[in-house]
């Protein structure tokens, strides 16, 4: 359309916006060719001109600018393949919180691939997520120019081409390879930081954690960020320096909490010391125990009662107070040491029922022998399944049928699909998610048979994950 | 399988409902049918009145089903037939191990009845299956007068319909003369009630289709910017001025009534030999499903021939009442299927039915269609408005692009390697992710403002955009 045309549409155009005749607005040829008897069909033909030289001779004008993001980084594993697709949107479906849906993604990548974008992307603050999507956590952060990828070794000089969550997953895989190499690269890079940035940064230390960090530590404690001081101090602690920056003074918070501990003791021949909760009296009393034991650090309330973290926790009376039980369990996760740590989570293995599902709050700080220690006693005791979904860091496709077969849960899941109480029935489907993401392949394939025949419709969609997983074997790609 | 005549008979709402499931029960009615081993469960695809077969599922055990069809009958005859094949003809059905993911779907969403029905419900009174099954009495054999009378009777029911229809298009045309005299702000501002006033009256003088076109204007005006609705207004009320015109210049031409009065039936299609037929093997693009005004949803599924060198599109079009709630389609987006397609006949054939369903195609990517010499990519839609300028919605195939977003947020289609070539405005907004992929080729619907993506090939694979 020629120029002459264009100024006439535009003319028409007004005129018609703001009503009346407009056919001697019109350009000359379109007039010659709207020209009849009817002044209202005159105007009717020019519309049908003007209609079609809108849609086809004049095309949207682009902006000068338009915006195009970065492509997508590739990942460095391969896509599920295309006809696991529906198994996994079917899971992603009934995964019903975002962090049940990062649980697929990892069971997903712990069998060598990584998920459709169109299916599923991290969040641009996710930290929970594997590793190996950091690259896309930093592009929906929105990284706006090309930074080098993970494979670069990340160094002082290669620090600033590393996106936030790149780095992050590079700093952790530091941390366990060369911790004074990463402890390095936080002291010096992270002190020009923002406070939230250096929490982040300081809080990774958690990961290789030995007495060469003391001396970073403890140089925190000027920090201007109370949050940074409090962190290290608490790692500080796990490394048995005590020194909790509120104890010691005239209203010292651990002499409160040894308050509300009872000592005493057992035995006939060889009398030992017993640790045992006393009963706060109101609510007031309560809540303020429970602060107590959230702020205190464990080596000072060890060290209060003049013993050993191991031998504390070997003279603890568990059963006493749940109450005080949990909050002494988080409280060891907190500030414990690794060895209290590895004790705690090996007596209540042992001890097996409520005290293995208070084992999961030590989950962060486990090795994932212990984990699996702790997870095949809960499934063996078949109590409160529900507890399992709470395991942090916790490994995907491990559990052997053997595991699950000992135990009471399989009868349990057995018994609730095929008996006609609705609840017992939901709280079986969740458990089954949740083994859907513990199982090996093979046992999610046996899992899958065991409870339809027991009664469980096939098309389930709390069968979802475990036909998943039972699809991602390693003839997954054929 | 457990199932008898009698629980079928009992299960039907009404003796017309059986006595329709006995027209389908013929084999040929049904491309799928199929049962589970292990499972009480069987399921077909019926070719109903609809555009593509309807989706059929029947629980043998208890009775429990699911049909994809419009009807108001519970069970409809679609259920009723499948049972009935299942309960005189179980070798029909193909076993297999594997319910496809509809049935699933269906499955999944059920609620089970607290018992199963040990015999059948004690409701069959006034209903038989053998009067159902006897075969329908021959009409008396017509005399030539009164086969005379009924055709003079059609001809005047015809002419009747031409001359209401031509008044309706003369109101239109004055209306479309108001408008413009009153002014396109205030049509704008006013369109809802304005539209509403004609299409009512459009209805009464018997041009149906071109009533529910201009009762939904409103919405598509609606769906737009501020500064962009009068334009819009412009182009729709121009495009209803030239199927005006197109309509008196032939008023017998089947695309012309099928716009402004009355579609054909389904039989009507088949039985036409002008009909375009295509055997091919053909992907499911994407689906538009709207909720109309007058309280029809209408489904759109868009089919992609893979066998065609050039692009070649077909629609399914079905509609069918809101206040049926949800239906499942008989297609997902991505799905491969050989088939043979009728085409209403029309200059540009798009609107199809499926008359044959052949089998399942495997997924792969696209065939490499040859490009417009000039490589315009709005070529195809330039030569749709030549053939039909009455319609919007064209669909094209994009080549190698990516979607970039102005200073506003809205998405752009835009060309590969060519920052300052040609780009296109999308509909509505997109995923983020789409902004990450380079788009290898885009199927999307063009109404000479918008993009409407449907799908794309990228290095990842297909992506699902409707």
């Amino acid at each position: 359309m020629n120029e002459l045309d264009q100024a006439g549409l535009a003319r028409l155009r007004d005129g018609w916006i703001s009503g009346g005749a407009a056919f001697e607005l019109a350009p000359a040829e379109w007039k010659e060719v709207a020209a009849a008897s009817s002044p209202d069909e005159q105007e009717r033909r020019l519309l049908a001109i003007a209609a079609q030289a809108l849609n086809v001779a004049l095309r949207p004008a682009a902006p000068k600018l338009l915006k195009r993001r970065l492509p997508l980084p590739v990942l460095a594993l391969p896509m599920l393949p295309e006809r696991l697709r529906p198994l996994l949107r079917a899971a992603l479906k009934y995964a019903a919180d975002a962090r049940l849906k990062t649980r697929v993604a990892a069971l997903v990548g712990s069998r060598g691939f990584v998920l459709h974008p169109m299916d599923w992307m991290p969040a641009a603050t996710d930290q929970e997520s594997p590793d190996i999507y950091a690259p896309w956590v930093d592009w929906q952060a929105g990284a706006d120019s090309e930074k080098k990828s993970r494979n670069e070794y990340l160094t002082a000089e290669t620090w600033d081409d590393f996106y936030p969550a790149a780095r992050r997953s590079a700093l952790v895989d530091l941390r366990r390879s060369a911790p004074a190499l990463a402890r390095t690269l936080i002291e010096t890079k992270g002190a020009s930081e923002p406070a939230e940035v250096r929490l982040a940064l300081i809080e990774l230390m958690r990961f290789g954690l030995g007495a060469d960090d003391v001396p970073f530590l403890k140089s925190l404690s000027a920090d201007r960020s109370g949050k940074v001081r409090e962190m290290a101090s608490r790692l500080l602690a796990r490394l048995g320096e005590r020194g909790n920056p509120a104890s010691g003074g005239s209203e010292d918070p651990t002499v409160e909490l040894a308050a509300f501990v009872e000592e005493g003791k057992s035995g006939f021949i060889r009398r030992r010391s017993t640790y045992a909760p006393i009963k706060p009296k109101s609510q007031a009393q309560q809540a303020r125990r429970a602060d107590l034991f959230a702020s205190c650090y464990f080596g000072d309330l060890v060290a209060h009662f003049g013993k050993t973290e191991a031998d504390f926790i070997g003279a603890w009376q568990f059963g006493v107070d749940d109450g005080a039980d949990l909050f002494l369990v988080r409280m060891v996760a907190a500030s414990g040491g690794d060895a209290a740590v590895a004790s705690l989570a090996d007596l209540l293995a042992a001890a097996g029922g409520r005290l293995a599902i208070l084992g999961l709050q030590l989950a962060a700080r486990l090795d994932s022998g212990r984990k699996r220690v702790l997870i095949r006693q809960i499934l063996h005791d078949g109590q409160n399944l529900a507890a399992l979904n709470m395991v942090e860091g916790a490994e995907a496709g491990w559990l052997e049928w053997g595991d699950l077969a000992k135990g009471k849960t399989l009868s349990a899941l057995r018994s609730a699909v095929s008996g006609d109480n609705d609840v017992g029935k939901r709280n079986a489907e969740q458990h089954l998610e949740t083994i859907g993401f513990l199982a090996t392949a093979a046992t999610a394939e046996k899992l899958i048979g065991e409870v339809v025949a027991a009664g469980l419709p096939p098309v389930s969609p709390s069968l979802s994950l475990l036909r998943l997983n039972a699809a991602l074997t390693a003839n997954a790609t054929k | 399988m457990q199932l008898d005549l009698k629980t079928i008979e009992a299960l039907a709402p009404d003796q017309a409902s059986l006595g329709a499931a006995a027209k389908l029960t013929k084999r040929s009615n049904w491309p799928r049918l199929e049962a589970h081993e292990q499972l009480p469960l069987i399921w077909g695809e019926c070719q109903g009145s609809g555009s593509n077969p309807y989706r059929v599922a029947f629980d043998t055990s208890d009775h429990g089903y699911k049909c994809t069809c419009p009807s108001r009958k519970f069970p409809c005859k679609h259920i009723l037939a499948l049972a009935w094949i299942g309960a005189t003809a179980p070798d029909s059905f193909a076993r297999v191990d594997q319910t496809p993911d509809w049935v699933n779907d269906w499955l999944s969403r059920r609620r089970k009845p607290g018992q199963l029905p040990a015999t059948a419900p004690a409701r069959a009174e006034g209903k038989s299956i053998d009067e159902a099954s006897r075969p329908e009495e021959t009409p008396p054999v017509e005399d030539a007068a009164a086969a005379e009378r009924r055709e003079a009777a059609q001809r005047k029911r015809s002419e009747d319909t031409r001359s209401a229809v031509s008044a309706a298009l003369d109101e239109l045309d004055q209306w479309i003369a108001d408008q413009l005299r009153l002014g396109l702000a205030g049509f704008v501002d006013a369109s809802s009630e304005r539209c509403r006033r004609i299409a009512a009256r459009l209805v009464d003088l018997k041009a149906t289709a071109l009533a529910g076109r201009i009762d939904e204007l409103p919405a598509k005006l609606m769906a737009l910017r501020g500064e962009e609705r009068p334009d819009a207004a412009i182009r729709e009320l121009g495009k209803l001025v030239l199927l005006a015109k197109a309509w008196r210049a032939a008023p017998d031409d089947a695309e012309l009534k099928r716009l402004v009065s009355a579609s054909e039936t389904r039989d009507q299609i088949l039985a036409n030999p002008d009909a375009v037929q295509v055997e091919s093997d053909w992907e499911v693009l994407g689906e538009k499903i709207e909720t109309r005004r007058d309280g029809l949803v209408s489904h759109a599924t868009w089919l992609l021939d893979l066998k065609s060198a050039t692009p070649r599109f077909a629609v399914l079009l079905d509609f069918f009442p809101a206040s049926a709630g949800r239906r499942s389609g008989a297609f997902a987006p991505g799905d491969r299927f050989s088939a043979r397609l009728v085409f209403y006949p029309s200059r540009n054939p798009l609107r199809a039915l499926v008359a044959e369903r052949l089998g399942d195609v495997a997924p792969g990517a696209w065939p490499a269609f040859v490009a417009d010499a000039a490589g315009d990519p709005l070529a195809a839609y330039a030569a749709f408005q030549d053939g039909a300028p009455w319609l919007s919605d064209c669909p094209i195939i994009l080549p190698a692009g990516a979607i970039a977003l102005d200073e506003k947020d809205g998405a752009w289609w835009q060309v590969a390697n060519d920052p300052h070539g040609i780009a296109l405005p999308v509909a509505g907004s997109v995923s983020q992710t789409l902004l990450g992929l380079d788009l290898a080729a885009t199927a999307a619907l063009w109404n000479g403002a918008r993009l409407e993506l449907l799908a794309s090939q990228s290095s990842i694979g297909r992506l699902d955009l409707s």
